[in-house]
């Protein structure tokens, strides 16, 4: 593609993506803001990829668009009357002020509030805009780039971004997998799962009964192809938590997930649980945590990246169920 | 030796996947995780004293390209701290969970928060600092939820939005940080960071996002009501420690990595917001109706002072006064982590037995719970910041560093302070000393009392007689 | 500098200060918890325009790394805030 043509496409994708971005932020209707939410994460899939990022377009289309819309989709539909009205008792001051509409003093000073708040943030634009160009025009050292392709011959992997989530900044991502622990055990300790959907007409099933398999492979793909090309533990496992949450909405309750407590807390812990044994086990053979031997890192990767792929699906599965199962005794279908 | 690092976060988080995996020995888990964390967290402590700071690459890669963790002086002692205050609130929490089912949700969230809180002291990369406020966040406010009603899910959802929104900033910081000087790691930054639009706009980002978090006046509004509707232990950690980690982030960023960068102009707005708060938290306290509200209030008050010290360590040229400044505020951080969690569990005890916390109807709980009231006395001490208190010696040194400046406008603003902590903390202990015509018999709860003694006649005896260490262990700085 | 730097470093700052306004302002919480993920989504944006040095050159993998851990804790974190909105609105029904 010409240099002009490309042009005319970043200026298109930036105006599809502000206009998305002001309209789910300003509708009024909180089931319209999830569904432009939802087309903005799909527009940026485009914008990732135009900037060479096909590990996060393929990311931002499983998680950023596809799972954080599903669950923002459940939200709406399960709570559609609380939560398409503003919740004023719970937003803090600035609605608590807003709670007497009537009485004139006040909406001037909500009025002010929003203004001000305003202009903070227009003010704010600008020195990010400011900052930004400043770094950007100048000469920053690209040192660390370069320390990436200088040690990827020892990182087990070919492909650059899987070698600094696993094996440069592994740390940062054994971290990220608590907090997907932590979000997980949350949703359990305050609620249990939402009741489930009807079972599903013959043509859904039909669909279902290829989809699934279909979904199930190309997370195997994923995870085995990240190793030297775009994608990883992250995409499959959100690939595998689709299969899930279309087999639930076919009205299937366990979705494959086991119904045993215990084995459900094996396969949540799993991820950081291989993660760390694998990081620990390098401290007694003396070298230091997570420094994987050279000739085993590739191996040692795909096994902490498969074992992180189940932990990530079943708690973006069963975040979508809203909570921790039920007692066996609801568990009729 | 230096694994003792890696060991300060790894064992949390192993003992909290074992906590998840087998419930039924989790309180043995807990507690035998909570002891050999605070033997390495005193073993981190020595080895910082002796040999100085400490470093571990992580993955054996250089920091840069790898994390590194790092442990000078001040992270030593706050970890030390850490270790203190959650071993006793283990302990007070094995009683106080008892055998309600909660105790089986609270174990592997509690041990995650210990896990994080540690890896943000040891950090030394502002992006894996990102992941672990969000982690130390989320925890946070898992816990505080625990078990609530609408009060305190209400709490607990605000508490999320504001730490969400705070980590955002912080990272849309460490952002430019990246565009601009190409690096993540600490000393490396410090090493190049120079004054202009891309470094003061990254440290006002990240600082707002921090004192977000940290609830400095007034973004406070969150604190009260989730601090105030946790469950006893949880609310200890939140005041004692949550806000301290946040806290010691500000103090990183801005009197050492971006201290060439600060002008003595913006080192005034900590300074000036720290005096609001200490007004404003004081009278809020003294106002309060239920005394876990009057300790939350008091925490709005007593972070308050600790950004008292930014303008003044500003001021002061580099030497022995400024040194003594620095170990003030450090002996008043610590001192209010482990006074106010001692505070709180306290509270816990007399929430339980009573079944409220109504300031006004505390009459005859020193004959009750006298052991419970002796605590509460004891951390009001050091709330105030009586001798032989640590607080005492924290607020010498402000003062010191407040008349050695010439900036006298703050040592009104501590005396007013004071006055306001001794009025909320003898209204307390006024009403807890009101006798009843007919007293209940005594009770001593040994695993619940004995923590909450612990930690406040630290706070107020052990850190005021054996402060001196903490002057010795800053002089070892990254 | 790239015109791509510009228009897609440009964009970030805008999307992350539009999240922001919202956050800020929005009444419904449902709406805030979108801002938030918006908002993040700005700073993302920032993220990858610095990773990108022209069309025939190997980008920046750190990050595009960051980004990957960040999408994830976002999802976390909605996750649960909206498993809070749940149970708080059934509270308060039951009230």
């Amino acid at each position: 593609m010409n240099a002009t043509n490309m042009l005319f496409l970043d200026i298109l994708l930036v105006i599809a993506l502000l206009s998305l971005a002001w309209a789910t932020l300003t509708a009024t209707d909180a089931r319209r803001s999830v569904i432009l939410f939802i087309a903005f994460g799909l527009v940026l899939t485009l914008a990732w990829a135009r900037l060479l990022a096909p590990d996060v377009a393929l990311a931002e289309a499983a998680i950023g668009a596809g799972l954080s819309g599903a669950l923002l989709l459940a939200a709406v539909q399960h709570h559609p009357r609380r939560a398409l009205s503003s919740e004023r008792q719970n937003t803090g001051k600035l609605a608590n002020e807003k709670q007497n509409d009537s009485n004139p003093a006040d909406l001037k000073s909500s009025v002010a509030i929003r203004w001000t708040l305003t202009l903070f943030c227009i003010a704010l634009a600008f020195v990010l805009i400011w900052a930004l160009l400043q770094a950007l025009s100048s000469e920053t050292s690209d040192t660390l780039a370069q320390s990436v392709s200088a040690n990827l011959a020892n990182s087990g992997v070919s492909n650059p971004v899987t070698a600094v989530l696993l094996n440069f900044r592994a740390y940062d991502t054994l971290l990220e997998l608590a907090v997907l622990l932590t979000a997980v055990l949350g949703i359990f300790a305050l609620s249990e799962q939402r009741t489930g959907y009807l079972p599903a007409g013959p043509v859904f099933n039909g669909l279902v009964s290829w989809l699934v398999p279909a979904l199930i492979l190309m997370a195997g793909y994923l995870l085995w192809v990240g190793a030297h090309a775009p994608g990883g533990a992250f995409q499959a496992g959100a690939t595998l938590a689709a299969a899930g949450v279309i087999l639930r909405l076919a009205g299937k309750r366990n979705i494959g997930l086991p119904v045993s407590k215990s084995y459900l807390n094996i396969i949540l812990v799993i991820g950081s649980g291989l993660f760390l044994l694998v990081g620990l086990t390098m401290l007694a053979l003396g070298r230091p945590f997570l420094d994987y031997p050279p000739a085993m890192a590739g191996y040692l990767i795909l096994l902490i990246e498969t074992a992180a792929m189940i932990s990530i699906a079943a708690t973006l599965i069963l975040a979508f169920l809203g909570g921790r199962p039920r007692n066996r005794e609801d568990r009729s279908c | 030796m230096i694994d003792t690092l890696i060991w300060l976060v790894a064992l949390p988080l192993a003992s909290a996947l074992a906590t998840q995996l087998l419930p039924r020995y989790a309180t043995a888990i807990v507690i035998s995780t909570a002891i050999a964390t605070s033997i390495n967290a005193a073993a981190l402590l020595y080895a910082v004293a002796t040999h100085g700071v400490m470093l571990y690459q992580i993955g054996g890669w250089t920091a840069g390209l790898g994390i590194a963790l790092r442990a000078d002086g001040l992270s030593a002692l706050l970890l030390m701290m850490a270790a203190i205050v959650l071993l006793a609130s283990s302990i007070y929490a094995s009683a106080y969970f008892n055998d309600n089912p909660l105790r089986r949700r609270f174990w592997p969230l509690w041990l995650l928060l210990w896990c994080s809180l540690n890896a943000l002291l040891l950090s030394g990369d502002l992006f894996n600092l990102y992941v672990t406020l969000e982690l130390l966040g989320l925890s946070a406010v898992a816990l505080a939820s625990l078990g609530g009603k609408t009060a305190a899910l209400q709490a607990a959802l605000r508490y999320l939005l504001v730490g969400l929104l705070g980590s955002m900033l912080f990272l849309a910081g460490v952002t430019l940080i990246y565009a601009g000087y190409g690096t993540l790691d600490l000393a490396t930054l410090s090493r190049v960071v120079a004054a202009g639009p891309i470094a003061w706009s990254a440290l006002a980002l990240m600082t707002v996002g921090l004192l977000l978090k940290t609830a400095l006046f007034p973004l406070h509004f969150w604190l009260p009501p989730a601090h105030g509707s946790a469950p006893a232990p949880v609310s200890a950690v939140l005041s004692a420690l949550v806000v301290k980690a946040t806290f010691y982030l500000v103090m990183r960023l801005w009197l050492d990595i971006f201290s060439e960068v600060v002008t003595p102009q913006a080192a005034s707005i900590p300074g000036v917001l720290g005096a609001a708060a200490v007004l404003w938290g004081s009278w809020q306290a003294l106002r309060a109706e239920r005394l876990k509200l009057l300790a939350a209030y008091s925490t709005v008050a007593q972070l308050g002072y600790l950004f008292l010290f930014f303008p003044l360590l500003q001021a002061l040229p580099a030497g022995a006064a400024r040194d003594a400044a620095m170990g003030g505020l450090v002996i008043l951080a610590l001192t209010h982590g482990l006074a106010k969690s001692g505070l709180f569990l306290a509270i816990g005890i007399i929430q339980q037995r009573s079944g409220h916390d109504t300031i006004r109807d505390l009459d005859g709980t020193a004959q009750r719970l006298p052991a419970t009231t002796f605590a509460i006395a004891l951390s009001g001490i050091a709330l105030i910041g009586l001798p032989p208190s640590g607080a005492f010696l924290g607020k010498w040194h402000l003062l010191a560093a407040a008349f050695s400046a010439g900036q006298w406008l703050w040592v009104v603003v501590i005396m007013i302070g004071t006055l306001l902590a001794a009025a909320y903390t003898f209204r307390v202990l006024g009403h807890a000393f009101g006798q009843q015509p007919y007293p209940r018999h005594p009770v001593t709860i040994a695993a619940e009392e004995w923590p909450a003694l612990i930690l406040s006649a630290f706070a107020t005896i052990g850190l005021g007689l054996a402060g001196a260490p903490v002057w010795q262990l800053l002089k070892v700085s990254l | 500098m790239l015109t791509a730097h510009w228009l897609y470093g440009l964009s970030g700052c805008l999307i992350m200060t539009f999240g922001l306004r919202a956050v800020l302002l929005n009444d419904s919480l449902l709406q805030r918890i979108i801002a938030l993920n918006v908002m993040g989504t700005g700073v993302f944006m920032i993220l990858i325009t610095i990773a990108y040095r022209g069309p025939d050159a190997a980008p920046d993998p750190i990050p595009h790394a960051l980004v990957l851990t960040g999408i994830v804790v976002a999802v976390s974190a909605t996750a649960l805030a909206l498993t809070l909105i749940r149970r708080l609105t059934e509270e308060q029904d039951n009230d």
